[in-house]
């Protein structure tokens, strides 16, 4: 799932026999975490007046065709007119301090707020294809969506050299496709953020009696368009009609197993109970003087 | 054992609580009333709330999945305003289980400086004002913990808070995240070291009393949360006869895996129960050893003090001098009280497990009826 609703990034096929026989290692695609994405837009709220974009350096994996951003720092760097000067004594600083937590994570790219390419684009990107060698540099051009006409997004670039004698200004940008990843089990760390309010005391059962509330809703539309197709009020469409009749078609054909499950379940909860007494009886016995 | 270097570590390396700034020429303006609620150089105002940036739970959620295996934990920083803690970003801390103590000690502080002064530089914020910890199945009781919040409650303004977050319960689709202090009876017990049974008794501790929970809040900033409903909004496919099930996608899909029937880690939950309730029995039996003791030796000891004093008082119904009372405890060592504190700690993790243990059971029990429900009808 791009991140983009209209992606027109290059979905590129690395050529299986090159020259020299050596499999190229050119990037194909890209996947992002979100605390990666994250701290690229918290930088991008702390910028001094002066910047107008703000650059950094993207750590993560990378496999044979992918590679994985899994987390960014940033890195000074000004920008006028004349030059563009980068930080690199703090970029090696940071990404030996970053190492030490994470030993399996290595410098893949950098980013930029402002999705403009321009020369500076190019040279920073030479730098960074020094430190990343012999891997590919990929570049993430982040857009934050506070300028206007430019909607949110995030768009991937790997670069190759271009022109007749290639230099360092000189570079072209193909977009190559990236989507958000991230474990499953950080899924409700995104829920609880996406929520309007969230609140981080919600007990197991609050949240099952969202989700719950969530799928009758969902249902009842469901229930209503279909009543009202019956009715005649609106054409059906059959491919809907036959995908509704192929998920809600299916039932539960469990019988013998249930009860079981449900003494297994009572039991346990009797068992919890009856420890977490025994654990405040035994706390309080601890306060009597033995005398 | 790296708990307590790494305590010793934060002590060495957290700035000295600093006085407040005073301007360069010597007029001291007075603080207008309207805005000694933001200034607050004393740290006077009781914090009431914590708020957690959305930067910082992602990157939480991130490390303690990546460190599954060992503990992950580190430090938090932000700015307290108006009784709110905000707390803006955090990093990492590496682990060191494998060096000596010395050098673990000054490489985690030498990290620790570093980071603060990188993240000085690009405009973040550098103020440390707790530390965090994963923990699985809700039982975090340990020493490593107290010591650490015990060092910061000691050097941190208004005492840093501890977050605790929960990664089986993150897995099971309600994201934990638990901010707490020590209470002032333990803080207080801590610094006097006395945790005999007539230190507890005094103090009135019991494991439900060493720590005291904050209410949490979430807040993602503007630019945050806008970004983050561009990614979720659904966009429809371009082709007009797709399949319905993939008609419409969108980075963000809801997700309803907390609906999954099926007691997943309750097994593993049990084992740790009953695994915790051994460990407070093998020590409850090690302090039940000592207290022996010492009540033989104090036995002992008296049964000498008492025949000494029955022989003067012959002596001296005969005539002789009395032999002087001698120092009791020279000849006889009793032992010092035996510390409570692990059996209490063990005592709060065998409460914690039975805890996350009942919320499973129960949310588990709510689900097969439901299904039942569903497929009776």
């Amino acid at each position: 799932m791009p991140i983009r609703s209209s992606s027109s990034a290059a979905y590129i096929q690395n050529s299986s026999t090159s020259t020299n026989g050596v499999p190229s290692t050119r990037p194909t695609s890209l996947t992002i975490h979100p605390s990666a994405l994250f701290s690229i837009l918290d930088h991008y709220l702390r910028r001094t007046d002066a910047q107008h974009r703000v650059i950094g350096t993207l750590l993560g994996t990378r496999t044979d065709s992918t590679v994985d951003v899994k987390s960014a720092f940033a890195v000074l760097h000004s920008e006028t007119d004349e030059q563009v000067a980068v930080d690199m004594d703090y970029h090696r600083a940071m990404y030996d301090l970053c190492t030490r937590v994470r030993p399996n994570e290595t410098i893949v790219g950098w980013y930029s707020t402002g999705s403009d390419l321009n020369t500076y684009s190019a040279l920073i990107q030479n730098f960074y294809s020094q430190e990343t060698a012999p891997n590919q540099a990929v570049h993430v051009a982040l857009d934050t969506g506070t300028e206007e006409e430019k909607s949110a997004g995030v768009k991937a670039y790997v670069s190759s050299p271009v022109g007749i004698f290639p230099k360092p200004e000189n570079c072209v940008f193909v977009p190559i496709p990236c989507e958000l990843r991230f474990h499953e089990a950080e899924r409700s760390g995104l829920d609880l953020l996406l929520s309007p309010t969230p609140s981080s005391n919600q007990t197991d059962l609050d949240v099952l009696a969202s989700s719950l509330t969530d799928v009758q809703n969902m249902l009842n539309r469901v229930l209503a368009y279909v009543q009202s197709v019956l009715r005649g009020e609106v054409v059906g469409d059959k491919a809907v009609g036959r995908y509704l009749m192929d998920v809600l078609g299916t039932g539960v054909e469990e019988d013998g197993g249930w009860t079981a499950g449900l003494q297994d379940t009572l039991m346990v909860t009797y068992l919890a109970n009856l420890v977490r007494s025994q654990a405040e009886v035994s706390a309080r016995l601890a306060l009597t003087t033995a005398a | 054992m790296a708990a307590p270097s790494m305590a010793a570590a934060l002590a060495a390396s957290l700035p000295a609580p600093q006085a407040a700034p005073t301007p360069a020429a010597p007029t001291y303006e007075a603080i207008p009333a309207s805005m000694s609620k933001a200034i607050d150089i004393e740290a006077e105002i009781p914090l009431t709330c914590v708020q957690l940036d959305g930067i910082v739970i992602t990157k939480i959620l991130k490390h303690s999945r990546e460190a599954f295996s060992t503990t992950a934990h580190g430090l938090l920083l932000g700015l307290d305003l108006d009784g709110i803690l905000e707390v803006s970003n955090s990093f990492a801390l590496p682990n060191h289980h494998n060096d000596d103590d010395e050098k673990a000690t000054k490489s985690i502080a030498r990290y620790q400086q570093s980071m603060l002064r990188s993240l000085k530089e690009v405009q973040g914020d550098d103020n440390v004002v707790g530390f965090y910890q994963a923990t699985s199945l809700g039982a975090f009781f340990n020493q490593s913990l107290i010591d650490t919040q015990a060092i910061h409650q000691d050097r941190l303004r208004h005492g840093g808070v501890v977050i605790v977050h929960d990664i089986s319960q993150t897995a099971r689709g309600n994201a934990s995240f638990r901010a707490f202090k020590l209470t002032p009876a333990f803080m207080d017990a801590y610094r006097r070291a006395n945790f005999s049974t007539a230190g507890l008794i005094s103090h009135r501790l019991t494991f439900a009393s060493i720590l005291e929970e904050i209410p949490l809040r979430v807040r993602t900033n503007a630019l945050l949360s806008s970004y983050l409903n561009t990614l979720a909004i659904p966009s429809t496919s371009t082709f007009s006869d797709a399949h319905p099930g993939v008609a419409t996608t969108s980075a963000l899909p809801p997700s309803y895996s907390v609906l999954d029937i099926g007691n997943v880690g309750l097994t593993k939950n049990l084992e740790q129960v009953a695994e915790a309730i051994d460990n407070y029995r093998t020590e409850e039996g090690n302090v039940a050893y000592l207290s022996r003791q010492i009540a033989r030796e104090k036995l002992r000891a008296e049964t000498y003090v008492a025949k000494r004093k029955e022989e003067n008082a012959r002596r001296v119904a005969q005539g002789l001098n009395a032999l002087p009372e001698e120092d009791v405890s020279r000849l006889f060592r009793i032992p010092p009280e035996p510390s409570r504190l692990e059996s209490m700690l063990l005592l709060g993790q065998v409460d914690a497990y039975a805890k996350s243990l009942e919320s499973i059971a129960g949310a588990g029990l709510v689900k097969m009826y439901a299904a039942k429900a569903s497929s009776g009808v």
